[in-house]
């Protein structure tokens, strides 16, 4: 079992406030992913539930038992660093040996875990090599397998694949899911992209500011963003937004006319925001159709898709996905329609969504 | 051809390197050489007799009373290496781990521990032999003023604590150079190795002995050399805190207060023997060049890429 809870988490470092009261109920054998730009404190919330830094307030239990003032060692927690951080003096053996040995495990069963370790993780011949003869995607390996001879609750990750080459990258990936799914313990993972954490995740916690943003699946996050920051952090090329006025079902855009909606959210707010995703609109150069104006900046040929770029009336740009048969010139004017069904309804006083 | 670039880059060149070049040869290079040819020959004051082969190193070591002020120099030479391995290398290691984990006035130490190799050994010796004056020094003082009076000792007089003495004034100097050493080695550990270990242990004693010890192996190479050439040349200290004999009667002498004593005479009217004097000074560098060697050799073969 390894259900955590973090209630209230704060942490100061001197008078900067890097995290303001994180709440968080993780469940048993879940994969989290911890993702938001840099230095929206992610990093610094991985460390406290290691308890590599001190958490300033608020309380931190892993199965019902306060963990705020037990030494790292003790949690039950292993934890991968994004530079490995393997010992350079040991060997491959030693490094995954050190820990194990440290618990106080008999000698038979800190060998079992490493020859079970090494076979996952295909590390038998690189056993008696020191680490810097090894290549960037082996260590990683053995670091994983250092934290896996522990046997933690809890298998904490802190961007395992930013230091490896694109192509190694999304074997890893795969790599690291499958372990999530064989060991059966609970795994947290950081990272700023947010293709890792699609991928991964079976809940992402979306940061920002020493604030969570969201915490929600995949699917949710992308479908449902709790707010604007969601909204544009989750899905690539990123989801415009439109500052837009409301009169009856109509939507005005300062510049670029209004377009009529089927589908508008339960709140009687005038200013709103919409969210639409590039493959929610479709590009027309027919002057008749309704849709907002505006005029072509550029296109980006991807093979099969195409994405215009459009500057509308008010000066936002829009990304809208085409087919790839488009070839629009810079300038040409052109007519954006949306899809009621696919636009997302903001506040914009506060930016958070609006249920329609 | 005068005046091409090629030509005043060479001579360049040539004027960068001959002048350092002649220095250390004629003031390094010369002596050492002429120190080795002195050895052989008989000396009458500075004036040099017949070759004599290897009759002055024989002198040295197997004649009386020299064969047993050798010994017993040497033997104090070998207690003040391990003394100060313990004392100023121990101590300074000690003193890098707890500056490195920037312990509350960690700044503030840093400077203190270090100012005092910055002083001269000269003024460092005249100040221990002030501090450990019998009746006016600060430790005796310090120890009627405490109700101990009992621990109050003519510490530079008695052969039960003179080189104690000089070993704990030369630490107490030193002390902050092995610090630095190994400060900058330690500084040099990634931080998350650090973390690393702290995922897996809260034994400050396995973190400091199996992890942070191995990885400043280059800086322990550096400090153990010098240690072990500063200790077999050591001079300074001894001469200033307790003269050239050695006082009180040898307890505190060591082959650098010898040697120079033999070469050159001393004060209480005993001849000079530069011949002798040489051939201790040949076997000092040979048995410090021989073992410095080997010192570094090993340590170096523990040494591992961070």
């Amino acid at each position: 079992m390894a259900r955590m809870t973090l209630s209230g988490i704060k942490k100061s470092f001197k008078s900067v406030d890097v995290l303001h009261g994180i709440d968080l109920e993780i469940s048993d054998r879940e994969f989290v992913v911890f993702v938001g730009p840099s230095g929206c404190g992610k990093s610094t919330l991985l460390r406290l539930i290691a308890g590599l830094d001190t958490i300033s307030s608020g309380e931190f239990h892993l199965d019902e038992r306060r963990m705020n003032d037990i030494a790292p060692s003790r949690r039950g927690i292993a934890m991968v660093f994004q530079s490995y951080a393997l010992y350079p003096h040991m060997d491959v053996y030693e490094n995954m040996a050190f820990g194990a040995r440290l618990m106080g495990l008999e000698k038979d069963e800190v060998e079992k875990r490493i020859d079970e370790a090494s076979k996952m993780l295909r590390l038998d011949p690189l056993l008696k090599r020191k680490p810097r003869e090894l290549s960037g995607g082996q260590r990683q390996r053995v670091a994983i397998g250092r934290a896996l001879v522990r046997k933690p609750k809890v298998l904490l990750l802190d961007e395992p694949l930013s230091n490896l080459d694109a192509a190694l990258r999304s074997d890893v990936r795969l790599e690291i899911a499958r372990l999530h799914r064989e060991i059966g313990g609970t795994t947290i993972y950081v990272t700023h992209d947010q293709v890792e954490a699609m991928t991964l995740a079976d809940r992402i916690v979306v940061m920002n500011n020493g604030k969570v943003e969201q915490f929600g699946s995949p699917r949710e996050l992308y479908e449902r963003p709790a707010n604007t920051f969601v909204a544009t952090f989750i899905g690539s090329p990123r989801m415009s937004l439109l500052d837009v006025e409301r009169n009856g079902n109509h939507l005005a855009l300062p510049g670029s006319g209004a377009v009529s909606v089927s589908r508008l959210p339960h709140s009687d707010e005038r200013n709103l925001v919409i969210g639409v995703r590039p493959d929610a609109m479709t590009v027309s150069t027919d002057e008749s159709t309704d849709g907002f104006r505006g005029n072509v900046v550029y296109t980006e040929y991807l093979g099969e898709n195409t994405y215009v770029y459009v500057r509308l009336g008010d000066g936002t740009l829009v990304g809208i996905r085409s087919s790839a048969s488009v070839d629009l010139p810079p300038d040409t004017p052109v007519v954006i329609t949306v899809a009621s069904e696919e636009i997302h309804y903001f506040s914009r006083a506060t930016r958070e969504r609006l249920a329609a | 051809m005068p005046g091409s670039p090629l030509v005043s880059r060479r001579l360049w060149i040539s004027a960068l390197i001959v002048p350092p070049l002649a220095f250390v040869a004629l003031f390094v290079v010369y002596p050492i050489i002429s120190a080795f040819a002195y050895a052989f020959f008989h000396w009458n004051g500075l004036a040099r007799g017949e070759f004599v082969g290897f009759a002055n190193f024989y002198k040295v070591l197997f004649t009386q009373p020299y064969a047993d002020w050798t010994v017993n120099a040497f033997l104090h030479n070998v207690w003040v290496f391990f003394a100060l391995m313990v004392l100023q290398n121990g101590l300074g290691f000690l003193l890098a781990y707890c500056l490195w984990r920037e312990l509350p006035g960690a700044a503030f130490h840093r400077i203190s521990v270090f100012l005092p190799v910055v002083l001269s050994t000269i003024i460092v010796g005249f100040l221990w032999k002030l501090f450990l004056h019998p009746l006016f020094g600060v430790v005796n003082i310090s120890f009627r003023g405490l109700g101990l009076g009992g621990l109050a000792q003519p510490w530079l007089g008695q052969d039960s604590t003179a080189l104690w003495s000089l070993i704990i004034a030369n630490a107490w100097h030193m002390v902050g150079f092995p610090t630095l050493v190994f400060l900058a080695g330690m500084q040099r550990i990634p931080g998350e190795i650090l973390d690393a270990v702290r995922m897996e242990t809260e034994s400050e004693w396995t973190k400091i002995t199996k992890i942070v010890w191995p990885l400043v192996a280059p800086s322990a190479t550096v400090v153990f050399t010098l240690l072990f050439v500063g200790s077999f040349n050591w001079f300074e200290i001894p001469y200033v805190m307790v003269g050239l004999e050695g006082s009180p009667h040898g307890a505190t002498d060591v082959l650098g207060l010898y040697f120079y004593r033999t070469a050159f005479g001393n004060m209480s009217g005993s001849g000079q023997d530069f011949g002798a004097g040489s051939a201790l000074a040949v076997l000092i560098f040979v048995f410090i060049a021989l073992v410095a060697g080997i010192i570094t050799f090993k340590l170096r073969a523990r040494e591992i890429q961070i």
